[in-house]
């Protein structure tokens, strides 16, 4: 047969291939999906980084059931409806076994009805609506299929309030939030915890995202007495919100969702922004060992500015996201869906975690690895966020 | 505190950010009743290059903003001058109605996703050349930048009444502007004009984004939301008067504020854009519009 060149080559590829499938057994193919461009893409590069970071770590050590673990990562954009896209794409063309990921509360809910359709297990390791592990929780449906590992808006908002009322005494208190669903789903998770101490907001205010003015939601508040200022938004909007508080001259504590440790608040507030405080599941002090080794494996990986990881809640959420999953699908022996939700309801094998360290997170009734006792208060302090208590750099 | 005074204060430099832009808009069409859809886009790279050149983004500071501003003008206006080489020119020439809007928007697009992967998808601080503790003015609290944005509106709408009235090639703005084909077989070379007048639409746009970054946020999405306004403030002033552009700027800014403090925060866009749709049935032309007449 006479070969021409173009022949040659797909000869060539053909057989490169062919060794190749025989050489490394399958990989177990995870989604990792999250918004990587946006205004939310701190958070989510963070969370993917994380996830690699762990992936590398796992692939190195031999991989899980002999197999190693290919991330499909897809980009959806914060957006709804592209979230939705990924979802069917991830399911149906990609065929993973699990996914990993969602920064957004919108997102959330509307990508993950298709995993629990499709009966794959989902680890949300970032958003923190309340209602997203409880979508589809029995007894409505047989199986929950949708898992988180970050602190819910429920723990934030008792441990915004407890910081607040029970420990500073600021008993008359305006909330601040922004008018997506983060936000709105955030206060009336405060609204909750006020009520549940028989206290209302004095003023309750609303801003949008880019909003650059915020003298009238200030002023409001100011206006109706209040000590202190609870927010639930993002980071852009959160520093002008500081920035015009210093603007109007008027400085009472602000104490909010764990965004106001976002680089994005902390930059953009400067010296306004100081004194913040949040509710966090991981701040960026290599106070044990295993955080020690994760910063720097993080640090040596993506040389983040100033050696500062833009969000390293979500860095360290996605990084036990993987181990987490990993662990399940070894316990299960399989990668089959409902195997692994059984398995992760069920662990017998303790996982050291950056957040924690992960005994029995999950039970067919409990889908939150994080609880209150987990999640630190943090503050910002020197362009840093470092832990508001030292008892609790533990 | 004077409450009042305040919300004033704060509506009057949040209308000269809007008002800033808005004179963008009205340059480009003047001359040939196209506008730039990316006008938000070409206030960003503005606010972004000066950035870099005063900022620590790209191994910065190179210059001192002062000096920074001249480089952006001229960075500017070649901004202008693609978007009207690429976009408007080629609708122009088969007079096509329409084609400008969606090219302009496109081009817009292009830049930001350009932005997005040299400066990164962040907001970012933007160094003040001003001090940056609040002075008092009757009884309110306004930052020196602010006053800057509203010195720096009132000098722009001077200099482009000055350039219009008192300059040749103003005049040869002004004819285009009144009747294109006239002012062709006077000799004027309205191809060039219409070039110039995007240059200069772009070069206010860049000088508005140094001139408000300081005081808003800045990244590659910052002109989204702000061109919009703008937009509504071009077509509430009017699209032909430099005056109209400031008053609009103004009635929308303190609207907002207002409403937001006396009604309620989640309500405060709504006003102004109930005053957009009343304008537009009573007086499509804008507050301060002229109409042009349309013979066929």
């Amino acid at each position: 047969m006479q070969l021409t060149p173009l022949n040659r080559v797909l000869l060539l590829l053909g057989m490169v291939t062919a060794v190749s499938t025989v050489q490394a057994a399958d990989p177990i193919r995870i989604g990792v999906s999250g918004p990587f461009t946006g205004g939310s893409s701190p958070m989510g590069l963070s969370m993917r980084d994380g996830v690699r970071l762990a992936a590398g770590e796992i692939n190195r050590a031999g991989g899980v059931l002999g197999r190693p673990i290919e991330l499909v990562e897809r980009d959806e954009e914060a957006r709804n409806e592209r979230g939705v896209q990924v979802a069917q794409e991830l399911i149906g063309r990609e065929k993973v076994v699990a996914d990993l990921g969602f920064i957004n509360t919108g997102v959330a809910l509307a990508a993950e009805r298709f995993f629990q359709q499709a009966k794959i297990p989902v680890l949300n390791n970032v958003a923190t609506g309340s209602v997203i592990t409880h979508q589809f929780s029995p007894p409505q449906y047989p199986d929950n299929y949708i898992f988180r590992v970050s602190a819910s808006d429920q723990i934030q908002a008792h441990m915004i309030v407890e910081e607040a009322v029970a420990k500073r005494k600021l008993t008359k208190v305006a909330i601040l939030a922004d008018s997506t669903n983060y936000g709105q789903l955030g206060r009336e998770d405060l609204e909750k915890a006020l009520a549940a101490r028989g206290l209302k907001a004095v003023a309750e205010e609303k801003f949008n995202i880019k909003d650059t003015d915020m003298t009238a939601q200030l002023l409001r508040a100011k206006e109706a007495g209040a000590q202190v200022i609870l927010t639930y938004g993002i980071g852009p909007e959160l520093a002008q919100v500081a920035n015009g508080m210093a603007k109007l001259g008027w400085k009472v504590p602000m104490v909010g969702s764990w965004t106001l440790s976002m680089a994005n608040f902390i930059d953009n507030a400067g010296v306004n922004g100081e004194g913040a405080r949040m509710p966090q599941t991981f701040i960026q002090e290599g106070n044990t060992p295993k955080r020690k080794a994760f910063i720097a494996g993080y640090q040596d990986a993506y040389h983040p500015a100033n050696g500062r990881i833009p969000s390293p809640v979500s860095a360290a959420q996605g990084y036990d996201s993987l181990y987490l999953l990993v662990a399940a699908i070894k316990q299960a022996g399989s990668t089959d869906g409902p195997k692994i939700r059984a398995a992760l309801e069920n662990l017998n094998q303790k996982v050291e975690g950056v957040v924690t360290t992960y005994d029995k997170p999950y039970t067919h009734d409990n889908h939150e690895a994080i609880n209150a006792a987990v999640t630190v208060m943090g503050e910002v302090k020197g362009g840093r966020v470092v832990y508001a208590y030292k008892e609790d750099m533990k | 505190m004077n409450i009042l005074t305040q919300l004033v204060l704060s509506g009057m430099a949040l209308g000269m950010i809007y008002a800033v832009i808005a004179f963008g808009y009205q340059s480009t069409f003047a001359t040939s009743g196209t506008l730039n859809f990316g006008q938000g886009e070409a206030l960003m790279l503005g606010a972004m290059t000066g950035l870099s050149l005063t900022g620590e983004i790209m191994g910065g500071p190179y210059l001192n903003y002062w000096l920074m501003v001249p480089v952006v003008l001229v960075i500017g206006s070649l901004q202008g001058l693609v978007v009207e080489f690429l976009a408007v020119r080629p609708a122009l020439r088969i007079h096509s109605e329409f084609g400008w809007i969606m090219s302009t928007i496109a081009l817009g697009i292009i830049f930001r996703n350009v932005a997005e992967n040299v400066w990164g998808r962040d907001d970012v601080p933007f160094p003040s050349p001003l001090p940056t503790t609040p002075v008092h003015i009757l009884g309110a609290n306004i930052l020196p930048m602010e006053l800057g944005v509203m010195v720096g509106a009132l000098l722009l709408m001077g200099l482009m009444e000055l350039f219009n009235r008192r300059t040749l090639y103003g005049k040869a703005v002004v004819a285009t502007s009144s009747d294109r084909g006239a002012a062709g077989l006077m000799g004027i070379d309205t191809r060039a004009v219409i070039a110039f007048s995007y240059a200069l639409s772009s070069l206010t746009a860049a000088f508005a984004g140094v001139l408000i970054a300081p005081i808003t946020l800045t990244g590659a999405s910052m002109g989204s939301v702000l061109g919009l306004k703008a937009f509504a403030v071009a077509i509430i002033g009017g699209l032909t008067s430099g005056m109209g552009a400031v008053v609009g700027g103004l009635i929308l800014g303190i609207a907002e504020t207002t409403t937001g403090f006396y009604f309620s925060t989640g309500y405060k866009d709504v006003p102004g854009l109930i005053l957009l749709l009343l304008i537009l049935a009573w007086k499509p032309n804008g507050l301060f519009g002229r109409a042009a007449v349309q013979k066929f």
